[in-house]
């Protein structure tokens, strides 16, 4: 259990004595017991809070496209502690060209009961994405078999009305915090479109109407990119299931288009792809 | 005398297929359901899911977007793209409770001025027998109207 933090933290008083690394990120302590919190450590007298069990579930490749952590950087690579959603999420900012993935040391871990204290770690070999390509094939053709799945199905077997009723409930708790946006990997745009006022698309108020539209453009944005790390869902304060809508559409664009965002750090985005004889059942 | 509900229906068409195809059903003097706003756009490609969203929040009961046959394209591939585009957002919006009814996508292309009338005949009948888009409509009106305490 120790080991894998001993051994990560040997490889990255090396890679920052040596100077190959600007900053190593990692997780420490929150303020709370049962938390844990990014951490950045760019000195190796820094290293010894940093800590490595259950609880560190956030997936950190959300600060590898944060500006004032890039500035940093000053081309030199950078260690992170990554899942293998991680991973995947570090593919898909190199695909849509928003990060060398080559600048990027993976420190692969994965914890066997992800969000238990005691729970073991264990450690992924591999410090390049490109070494994580067999074990996300393994993830894509076990495809979403989970409780979540369940649920998508209860949900699809109501009345549209039902379900419209069942989101609305849901969505009226959101406070228009953005939690769930500024926790996402994925949502890097330096001008969102709900801050766009001219024109204004959708409503930037807090009300039923405008927390629809914002939660369906969110979740249209992460179709085919969210990797379901689950950052969004766990940052929402109003607790509103947004993993269901993330889910929903991965399984859309697995089953129509054999997509699975990450995969490689050379994968066309699904939307910005087709194919010739993609299906079209739906249109007249 | 309780009038009967006419629907509000907005089409997003592309100027070098559909949008013909709306001239020639006018040209050749064919009558469709004059229930239909069209909004005349360069390619399908071009039409983002930001106009469906602001079509139904302005009070549509149904959208409808159509385009070049594929292969037709003007821009070679910006159909294609769309077809990707509506296969995920269709399933969205059905996911949160919006009907496939309420959202069609078609091809037509310049020579199918019946196809276009017919497509909008059926969609407005279609619709009328669903009446207004409730649910929606009860979000506009809760913002529109001062709070009730």
């Amino acid at each position: 259990m120790g080991n894998t933090l001993e051994e990560h933290i040997k490889r990255t008083r090396q890679l920052l004595e040596c100077g190959e690394v600007a900053m190593v990120i990692g997780y420490e302590r929150g303020s709370v017991e049962n938390r844990r919190r990014a951490t950045f450590v760019k000195e190796v007298s820094e290293l010894e809070r940093m800590v490595l069990d259950g609880l560190c579930c956030e997936n950190l490749a959300n600060y590898l496209v944060r500006e004032e952590l890039l500035r940093s950087f000053d081309g030199k690579k950078v260690a992170i502690f990554l899942t293998t959603a991680g991973v995947r999420s570090v593919n898909i900012l190199a695909a849509e060209g928003q990060i060398n993935p080559d600048c990027v040391i993976i420190l692969g871990f994965e914890a066997e009961k992800p969000g238990e204290l005691d729970s073991a770690i264990k450690m992924l070999d591999g410090e390049h994405v490109d070494h994580y390509a067999d074990s996300i094939q393994q993830l894509k053709s076990r495809g979403f078999v989970n409780d979540r799945a369940q649920v998508i199905v209860k949900l699809e077997m109501m009345s549209a009305e039902e379900r419209f009723a069942f989101w609305r409930e849901q969505f009226s708790r959101c406070v228009k915090c953005y939690a769930c946006r500024q926790v996402c990997p994925m949502c890097y745009c330096r001008r969102c479109i709900v801050d766009c006022n001219q024109p204004q698309w959708i409503n930037a108020s807090a009300h039923d109407l405008g927390n629809l539209e914002w939660n369906l453009v969110r979740a249209f944005h992460l179709a085919g990119r969210c990797v379901g790390c689950g950052n969004c869902e766990q940052a929402c304060p109003a607790g509103i299931p947004l993993m269901l809508l993330n889910q929903r559409m991965a399984q859309e664009v697995l089953k129509e288009f054999n997509h699975f965002a990450g995969e490689s750090s050379t994968q066309l985005p699904v939307l910005a792809d087709f194919k010739k004889d993609d299906p079209e059942t739906f249109i007249l | 005398m309780t009038k009967e509900f006419e629907p509000k229906i907005v089409a997003f068409v592309c100027t070098y297929c559909t949008y013909a195809g709306a001239d020639l059903a006018g040209t050749s003097r064919l009558k469709y359901a004059p229930n239909v706003r069209i909004v005349k756009l360069p390619c399908t490609g071009r039409i983002s899911p930001m106009f469906i969203l602001k079509a139904l929040q302005k009070g549509a009961d149904g959208v409808l977007i159509s385009g070049c046959h594929p292969g037709d394209c003007h821009f070679t591939s910006g159909n294609l793209h769309a077809r990707r585009r509506w296969t995920v957002f269709r399933s969205l919006l059905n996911f949160v409770g919006i009907p496939d009814e309420r959202i069609w996508v078609s091809w037509i292309s310049a020579a199918e001025g019946n196809k276009f009338a017919e497509i909008i005949n059926e969609m407005t009948e279609k619709l009328k027998t669903l009446g207004p888009f409730e649910p929606y409509k009860t979000l506009i009106r809760d913002i529109e109207s001062p709070a009730e305490i």
